[in-house]
């Protein structure tokens, strides 16, 4: 556990005030907006709306956009770095959205087209650039991303067994979210003016912010980040709480996590995003907070709204703010909106900063919060020791068997479970009203969700959510891109904009339950599942809170067969798993945790799982089998890692290989997780899962999962 | 009319996934937004596109769409008084 501070040893930014930190303080000190007409895609009509767009990028195809934004924030982060990160996090909420627009547009249907398609792509793309072989994480978290982002890494650096992570956000700008937007009339013809009284809305923008934190003094470091707070409305899909509640309740863990009163703040950098409802909100959350606020202003009437990338890029904002000495200017508020009761700071000031408070808000009403300070700020940090397991008290699984119960019935005879729960079952399992505006990927959520609880027999709601998803939500993708082509882009689908964003289904799951803790959504390809576990024990809390954990993915025709290398053909399978946990051991159906992460190409990742689990000897007691995710389209490579590891141990463990009952989905293996646990709570492993005999299971020995291919994870099950 | 009140609620039923609410119980004189079909500012903008799509008339404010969604029947009566070529 370190409890010292964490720096920001360095930092990249591109957005549309400029390439650089340089670029970016010369902006600011004009304080002048770079919000205009929109050129990165052609409109089939009318003049465009406003957008932040970066200046000096090309129009190439592969790798999308958000890939070269990112690539260009990296590079700057990293450039004084001779060592790689141990670990790439990474805020993205559309990937390579921008150009799977263009395929679809152009009925492409190859593969390998869409290969940049995912967000997990991003941040493989930039761990592979920066020879990075720990963990690559996305969260999605809509506009709270980066600084999610962010406050994830704080956390595992926390943990002492990373000591660097880069940690950023970039989103580009799309189709998507350009007409979305636009569709929930968010979007102000007039540019971009926060906390000014005519104020009518955002302008939807690109870019990318990216920190390399270290807990190893660098020599000048830009800032330390002091704190952390995570917080979900719990609201509405969209709209902030009225009173501004989740944005309150992040702000105060913030500076709890960071151990200093409100009035140690000397600037707080606003989410402010020029909708009226988003900066009414904000403002009664900082006024019940501060009663004397500092100096306060928003960037996003000078670069727009970065989405994913924007809590990354005012991260760095702040930072350069403290290091600088300098208050930016609330860009575009003429007249302060009286009725909000705060004065932004209009023109640029400077000044020195020593504390920085930085919000940022996103759909679904999730919240994070990021306090900065001064190298030689040292945090008073009084967290509790928290470990790595998690107690599970109840589980669920979906699959095209159906739930738990049916699924298990169908694994004991050794029978697939593959395929897909056909909608009207789906449908007929949960309350028309709270269904009607979601549909597949979201709906699986919520059965899973609310199976999961029951399956607790009367323990509390969970405060918090963590879901993992290879896809999101493929069917409001595809039918809002449909429907604007269609309609030559004149009436996008306001309600399938908001159905599309990765964590609608963590949300809807937070709205079910009044879980106003954490929601953290990540996408991680076929190790979806597993970075929302590493999130959980990460961020859960050593209290008494508890938390549902999800893993889930929509089958969808086309898109599944366009986007998922291991999906090629045949009835399509989808589903996936909820485990009820936390930190109480007591009572406990059993314990999980995430005992490693590696990815990349390199030889030597089975020989670190087997060290990271204790050696091969270790591995032969302790374990009774091994549940083996080997995806189809990256079967060899899969297969070589599995190989290596079970010729490493030198023991024939048991192997199951759980996709050839499950079927091939990114988040299958949160079906292997709830098998896991209900075959230990069982006593005993079917044998027809394993070729072989029943395995009995004695109440010492575990369940590794294992996900293989592009990354190498494993989770280990017990009983408590 | 009332044809078109009857139009409306069948669109709208299928619009909004009403699927426990039919013709014959859809009240045309209830509150709308807000009221106990749980129809919100996300439903509106949907029936903003859907009355300009397939009625050729335009909200264009939140003012202006607060009194038209007020019903069924304020939803019809603007429409009636908008569409090209109705006299006003």
């Amino acid at each position: 556990m370190n409890l010292g501070p964490v720096y920001i040893a360095a930092a990249g930014i591109v957005s549309p005030l400029g390439w650089g930190l340089a670029a970016t303080e010369a902006a600011l000190r004009e304080n002048s907006s770079a919000i205009g007409p929109l050129d990165v895609f052609p409109l089939l009509q009318g003049a465009s709306l406003p957008v932040g767009q970066v200046a000096e990028m090309d129009s190439s195809l592969w790798p999308s956009r958000t890939h070269r934004l990112a690539r260009v924030a990296a590079r700057m982060a990293m450039a004084g770095c001779l060592e790689p990160p141990d670990a790439v996090i990474l805020g993205c909420t559309t990937g390579g959205i921008l150009t799977t627009e263009q395929l679809l547009r152009a009925g492409e249907s190859k593969k390998e087209a869409y290969r940049y398609h995912g967000l997990f792509s991003v941040a493989e793309d930039i761990a592979e650039q920066h020879h990075c072989s720990g963990p690559a994480l996305t969260v999605s978290i809509a506009c709270s991303s980066g600084a999610v982002a962010i406050a994830l890494a704080l956390q595992l650096l926390r943990t002492g067994k990373i000591r660097r992570i880069l940690a950023g956000g970039v989103d580009a700008l799309s189709r998507l979210t350009y007409f979305g937007f636009h569709a929930l009339q968010l979007v102000d013809r007039n540019g971009c003016r926060p906390f000014d009284i005519s104020r009518q809305g955002l302008a939807v923008a690109e870019g990318a912010g990216m920190l390399l934190l270290t807990t190893e003094r660098p020599d000048n470091p830009l800032a330390v980040l002091l704190g952390a707070g995570l917080s979900c409305d719990a609201h509405h899909p969209t709209a902030p709480h009225p009173e501004g509640r989740g944005a309150l309740k992040a702000m105060q863990t913030a500076l709890d996590d960071a151990g200093l009163l409100p009035a140690a703040v000397d600037y707080i950098n606003l989410h402010g995003t020029g909708t009226p409802d988003n900066d009414r909100a904000e403002a009664l959350a900082i006024t019940s907070l501060f009663p004397a606020p500092p100096a306060l202003s928003s960037i996003k009437g000078a670069t727009g709204h970065s989405l994913a990338a924007s809590g990354a890029i005012e991260a760095v904002i702040s930072c350069l703010a403290i290091a600088r000495g300098f208050v930016p200017g609330n860009t575009g508020c003429r007249q302060p909106d009286p009725a909000l009761n705060l004065t932004p700071q209009t023109v640029f000031l400077a000044r020195p900063v020593g504390t920085v408070l930085s919000n940022s808000f996103g759909f679904g009403g999730n919240n994070g919060c990021l306090v900065f300070g001064r190298d030689e700020s040292s945090p008073t940090v009084n967290q509790k020791e928290r470990g790595d397991l998690l107690a599970i008290h109840g589980s669920a699984c979906l699959t095209g068997a159906g739930l738990k119960p049916s699924t298990l019935a169908q694994l004991h005879v050794g029978a697939s479970i593959a395929g897909m729960l056909a909608p009207n079952q789906l449908e007929a399992q949960l309350p028309p009203r709270l269904i009607r505006r979601i549909k597949r990927l979201a709906r699986l959520a919520l059965l899973l969700a609310s199976s999961a609880h029951e399956d607790t027999e009367g323990k509390e709601k969970p405060a918090a959510v963590f879901m993992g998803t290879g896809w999101g939500a493929l069917s409001e993708t595809y039918d809002f891109l449909s429907r604007l082509t269609e309609s030559a882009e004149q009436f996008p689908s306001p309600t399938d904009f908001v159905g599309s964003v990765h964590n609608g289904p963590a949300s809807q799951v937070a709205i079910l339950f009044q879980a106003t803790g954490a929601n953290v959504t990540t996408s991680g390809g076929d190790y979806s599942f597993e970075q929302a576990l590493l999130a959980a024990q990460s961020l859960l809390e050593a209290t008494d809170q508890s938390a549902l954990l999800l893993g889930a993915d929509e089958g969808h025709d086309p898109l599944s067969f366009r986007l998922d290398p291991s999906i090629t053909s045949g009835p399509l399978a989808d589903g996936g798993g909820a485990l009820y946990v936390n930190r109480d051991p007591s009572g406990a159906r059993g314990l999980v945790r995430l005992a490693f992460y590696g990815r990349g190409q390199a030889d030597d990742l089975p020989d670190r799982l087997i060290a990271a689990l204790g050696g091969a000897a270790c591995i032969q007691n302790d374990y009774a089998a091994v549940f083996a995710g080997v995806p189809a389209g990256i079967w060899d490579q899969g297969n070589r890692q599995l190989a290596g590891f079970l010729g490493r141990i030198g023991k024939g463990l048991p192997v199951c290989r759980y996709r050839d009952f499950t079927g091939e989905f990114a988040s299958a293996s949160a079906v292997a997780a709830v098998m896991a646990v209900s075959f230990l709570e069982a006593g005993c492993i079917p044998g027809a899962l394993v070729g072989g005999a029943d395995v009995p299971l004695e109440s010492n020995q575990k369940i590794l999962v294992l996900g293989t291919g592009h990354c190498l994870t494993a989770m280990e099950f017990m009983r408590p | 009319m009332n044809e078109r009140i009857e139009e409306l609620k069948v669109k709208l039923i299928e619009l909004l996934n009403l699927t426990d609410v039919t013709p014959e119980n859809f009240d045309e004189n209830a509150r709308l937004v807000g009221g106990d079909l749980g129809i919100d500012s996300i439903d509106v903008l949907e029936m903003v596109v859907m009355v300009e799509k397939d009625y050729g008339v335009v909200i264009n404010s939140q003012e202006v769409g607060e009194k038209v969604f007020a019903s069924l029947t304020s939803l019809a009566d603007f429409i009636q008084a908008h569409t090209p070529g109705n006299a006003v």
